[in-house]
């Protein structure tokens, strides 16, 4: 997945799980970036009594980096704090919810957001906002919409944010990609596949119908940019941002049952990172996967040969025989795949495709980079950059941005071009996919911030 | 893991004096000398901490090398007969 229980140690812990970051010009609002990053994956709806959570044991931040140099310049801390009104029921609510302070709800979350700048002062923003609820169902929110809706909150700095359950827009054909890198819309042509089927397949998005958390923030976008301008040429390096987010726990916990109150002191320790989907999950090897996300990308330069050779790049010739010879041939070379190391480390320089560049310089890092500058396309191409919208993956990273297709393309060398005019890429690089689409995603999505569909609701889901 | 917080209760925070006496007692060392250990990088009581517990971690028995664990910071102090009483305490 992009970072669903993408290493070892997280996957215990999915209320510090970063399962997606999204960054990208807002198309409600074009002078603003939108940044969303997605924790506590795969919720089936119905959950009760103990319906989804933040932790209130956990710092989730959102980094900004806008200078190139893989720190944060500016970072959105959110921290949150669950409240019971009734100790003496053990129903998350008892009644219908109708408004953020409803009575009949019983454990509500509220979170204060704090704003960091580039030489650690920090400044809280705002104080004990309401998420809003689990989506329990018609019967228990019968306008769970409007309750999301009241949940969007505009601060007086001028940051509009929310934080609370969302369908998971992420589709990925998970079950296949996970059997032996089988592509269900090729799994005849795969080298174990093609003994068991005789047909495309069609793909399944395993996520569908599962619900996250989501801290969304939508920041004017002078506030992010280096130098504060409220207009920046694509050209300029100024116009490029670095995002990622982590998220972190006290270094010590000691439990003493004692009234629920257990001890966690010391500092904040990282146990999660996510900037570029799916660089933890396909490129980091499993042995490496937990000290990555201990890291700030200030630190990736040690994990750039496992972009360099990636070993996916290496597995298509072998399960796709005769699919993808000319990219047998490159691996053959042991050539480091500077395509890759740019897209995912540096930023894709000026130059190399007509009216874009994302660099923010020679520091490898995995952040994921976007040009501010570069409008939100009108009609949307699900395979970004690769598919001619400059204004998706990699820079930056839209909703529907089928992520997983475009890296496939990318690793199988749909991009080595970019950087060596003598390759020719096989033709499979250009038509390689997963097979699925935001379409697959059911909920759909909202027209404006925070853009993720309605939370699939426990009464329905599953049915 | 987390933390709910109940409207109108009062949390029974052990206080940090009260675990450093705790440990002082376990080991059978005097208050005075563990009131006497210098906590490196400490500048002053941070007020917020009043009253919460710190936790002690043993990193290296035979340096005397602890870890103060109080608030957001973690502290290094070293004190071999501390660690020689802790591990004596502990059936080490």
């Amino acid at each position: 997945m992009s970072s669903h229980r993408e290493a070892p140690e997280i996957s215990k812990d999915p209320v510090a799980d970063s399962s997606d970051l999204y960054a990208f010009v807002s198309p409600d609002d074009p002078d603003t970036v939108t940044l969303i990053a997605n924790y506590v994956p795969l919720q089936l709806p119905a959950s009760g009594p103990n319906f989804f959570e933040f932790g209130d044991d956990v710092l989730y931040e959102i980094h900004i980096d806008a200078n190139g140099d893989a720190r944060p310049d500016v970072t959105y801390q959110f921290r949150f704090r669950t409240e019971l009104r009734n100790d003496r029921t053990f129903l998350y609510n008892t009644g219908p919810i109708e408004s953020l302070d409803s009575e009949n709800w019983n454990r509500r979350q509220f979170y204060s957001v704090t704003k960091v700048d580039s030489h650690g002062k920090s400044t809280v923003l705002a104080k004990n906002l309401p998420c809003p609820p689990c989506n329990v169902g018609p019967l228990s929110i019968p306008d769970y919409e409007k309750l999301a809706e009241d949940a969007v909150h505009r601060l007086k700095t001028g940051e509009k944010v929310f934080a609370g359950q969302r369908a998971d827009a992420f589709f990925v054909d998970l079950g296949a990609i996970f059997d032996l890198g089988t592509l269900r819309p090729f799994q005849d042509k795969h080298l174990v596949g093609q003994n068991l089927f005789n047909y495309a397949g069609k793909a399944v998005n395993a996520t569908d119908k599962t619900n996250v958390h989501s801290i969304a923030i939508q920041i004017p976008l002078h506030m992010v940019r280096r130098d504060g301008k409220k207009r920046v040429r694509g050209r300029d390096a100024g116009a490029v941002i670095g995002v990622w987010t982590s998220a972190s726990r006290r270094q010590v916990e000691v439990r003493n049952n004692k009234n629920g109150n257990d001890v966690v002191v010391g500092p904040q320790v990282q146990v999660s990172r996510l900037g570029n989907p799916l660089f933890n999950e396909v490129i980091v090897p499993m042995a490496e996967k937990d000290r990555w996300n201990s890291l700030p990308p200030s630190e990736d330069k040690r994990f750039a040969e496992f972009v360099a050779t990636p070993e996916l790049g290496a597995l298509l010739p072998v399960l796709y025989p005769g699919l993808f010879d000319n990219l047998d041939a490159l691996n053959k070379t042991k050539e480091p795949r500077a395509d890759l190391l740019a897209i995912l480390l540096t930023g894709i320089p000026d130059g190399l495709i007509d009216g874009f560049q994302n660099n923010t310089g020679e520091l490898q890092a995995d952040m994921l980079r976007l040009n501010t500058a570069i409008p939100p396309a009108e009609k949307e191409n699900k395979f970004g950059v690769v598919g001619g919208d400059l204004a998706g993956f990699p820079n930056g990273r839209r909703i529907a941005d089928d992520v997983v297709s475009i890296s496939l393309r990318a690793i199988a060398g749909a991009t080595v071009p970019l950087v060596n005019a003598d390759f020719e890429p096989d033709a499979a690089a250009a038509l390689v996919e997963q097979g699925l689409s935001i379409k697959d995603a059911s909920a759909g999505l909202l027209k404006k911030f925070p853009f993720l569909g309605t939370p699939f609701d426990g009464f329905g889901n599953p049915s | 893991m987390s933390r709910v917080r109940y409207r109108s209760q009062s949390r029974p925070w052990l206080s940090r004096r009260k675990v450093l006496a705790l440990a002082a007692t376990g080991v059978g060392v005097s208050a005075a000398s563990v009131a006497g250990l210098s906590l490196a990088g400490e500048n002053g009581s941070d007020d917020r901490e009043k009253g919460k517990p710190l936790v002690l971690s043993l990193r290296d028995a035979s340096e005397g090398t602890f870890d103060v664990f109080s608030g957001e910071k973690r502290l290094t102090i070293t004190d071999k007969k501390l660690a020689a009483q802790l591990l004596k305490a502990a059936g080490r």
